[in-house]
């Protein structure tokens, strides 16, 4: 947790995304979640980076501020 | 914000929830059935193949569903050496999105209330008992949850079930629709090897004898960034050339054993929520209809006897474990087993099947597979349940 504030969270390219659910699967945390586009809970993220490696498509990316930010 | 009360709220329109729906509704209850997308069955989220054992044991299949009648199969290993094989188990490739729009019809027609572009964003156990749950427009309430939302399987998380997939137990996939092929309509191909998709398989199953679904799947732990995608393109690429691409979608493909409990409280988890699939060839289609009816059916009987609590509903856990949750089970040490399996070693086990010339049956291949070898591949592939 010595990293929490100052290490990136998740952001989703919705360009890239095709809402599959293969990240909200896998995140530990349930910080993931589909409404009607993938929504990413910043303060659920424990930051595993797992929704990166497993999506696909290639659609998450850690967000190191310029991607679209998102509130879940 | 309406506030709308159900007997038996149903969340995912897939073919566990669909099942489910219209078990439930046939049997004269107060059923809610919300579906996040706008349509059913679109996008398609997998390679629409199915067992003929599987279709009648969950699913009344109608002819006007199966675009394509599958005889035989070749399993080429990753040396490229091929293994054809007659008489498989008869099997079909299906149109899912007619079939999920037809179920869907049919739950409506049998009286079920379905609400489609119906996203949950938020479940919760009342002190009644009861669950509401809140769409972006409307709460519903219902004494009885189904929860059938897919490989994602997020309102079973909610609800205090931890059905995360490690990387082990998962899946990532990419496939298309492609056209612009010349095919034997009764033949399906799956490729194995790591470097077409590791800890997975390729698959070309026809559509037509000019189409196909073609995609792959790679487990969890092999996992990169895009990599599903991008193999998915090389393999289009290499293996056919000539095909057109008419769509490209991805998805995620539970591989681990079936979730526990199925029951919780007046809640019911089915289908790929449940991860009831077959570890290793990644069918789900089959369980999701059985374990949805079987569903659908416990709970329509829980209020119908006038006794809703949680030892009734756990019939279906009960029903699903003796039908099918063994050989569910014996799926998933069979594909802890395999995905040890070198390159090296399938190549080697290929090479023996095939010494025996020519087309080979079923049953040949299995026995000649399983002489030395624990080769349980083959037949586990085409058990499409």
């Amino acid at each position: 947790m010595s990293n929490h504030e100052h290490s990136s969270t998740v952001a989703v390219d919705r360009e890239a995304c095709d809402i599959c659910g293969t990240c909200v699967a896998v995140c530990p945390t349930a910080a993931l979640k589909i409404i009607r586009e993938l929504e990413i809970d910043h303060d659920r993220c424990i930051r595993c980076y797992r929704c990166i490696r497993i999506c696909p498509f290639g659609a998450l990316k850690r967000d190191n501020g310029a991607a679209e930010h998102v509130s879940g | 914000m309406s506030q709308v009360d159900f007997e038996i709220a149903i969340v995912g329109a897939g073919p566990a929830g669909l099942s489910a729906a219209i078990a439930a509704a046939n049997a004269g209850r107060r059923v809610v059935l919300l579906e996040r997308r706008a349509c059913p069955g679109l996008p398609p989220r997998c390679g629409e193949g199915i067992g003929l054992k599987g279709m009648s044991a969950g699913l009344e299949v109608r002819p006007e569903w199966i675009r394509t009648t599958i005889r035989s199969a070749s399993l080429i290993s990753p040396g490229g050496i091929e293994v054809g094989i007659r008489d498989v188990p008869e099997s079909y490739i299906l149109d899912r999105p007619k079939m999920e729009q037809d179920m869907f019809d049919q739950a409506v027609a049998s009286g079920a209330t379905g609400v489609l572009d119906a996203p949950v964003v938020s479940v919760a156990r009342q002190p009644d008992g009861g669950y509401l749950l809140r769409t972006p427009e409307c709460e519903y309430r219902a004494s009885c949850l189904i929860i059938a939302d897919g490989v994602e399987s997020r309102i079973a998380r909610d609800l205090g079930w931890n059905t995360a997939l490690p990387d082990i137990d998962s899946e990532t996939c990419a496939f298309a629709k492609v056209s612009g092929l010349q095919l034997d309509e009764s033949s399906i191909r799956l490729y194995l090897g790591s470097s077409i998709a590791p800890g997975g398989y390729a698959w070309v199953f026809p559509t037509s004898s000019s189409s196909a679904n073609v995609g792959l799947g790679i487990l969890g732990t092999k996992s990169a960034p895009k990599k599903a995608r991008d193999l998915l393109d090389r393999f289009l690429r290499e293996r056919l050339p000539d095909a057109t691409l008419e769509e490209v979608h991805c998805g995620g493909v539970p591989v681990g054993k079936w979730a526990r409990p199925l029951v919780r409280g007046g809640a019911l988890l089915v289908g790929d929520a449940a991860r009831q699939v077959n570890a290793v060839n990644g069918a789900g289609i089959a369980y999701a209809a059985v374990a949805g009816k079987s569903a659908g059916e416990t709970a329509a009987n829980a209020f119908s006897s006038g006794r809703f609590d949680s030892t009734t509903l756990t019939l279906y856990e009960q029903e699903w474990a003796r039908n099918y949750g063994k050989q569910q089970e014996r799926s998933y040490a069979l594909k802890r087993m395999l995905i040890g399996y070198s390159d090296a070693t399938m190549d080697a086990i290929a090479r023996k099947v095939v010494k025996k010339k020519g087309q080979l049956s079923y049953l040949s291949v299995f026995l000649t597979a399983f002489s030395r070898h624990p080769f349980l591949l083959i037949k586990s592939f085409f058990l499409f349940r």
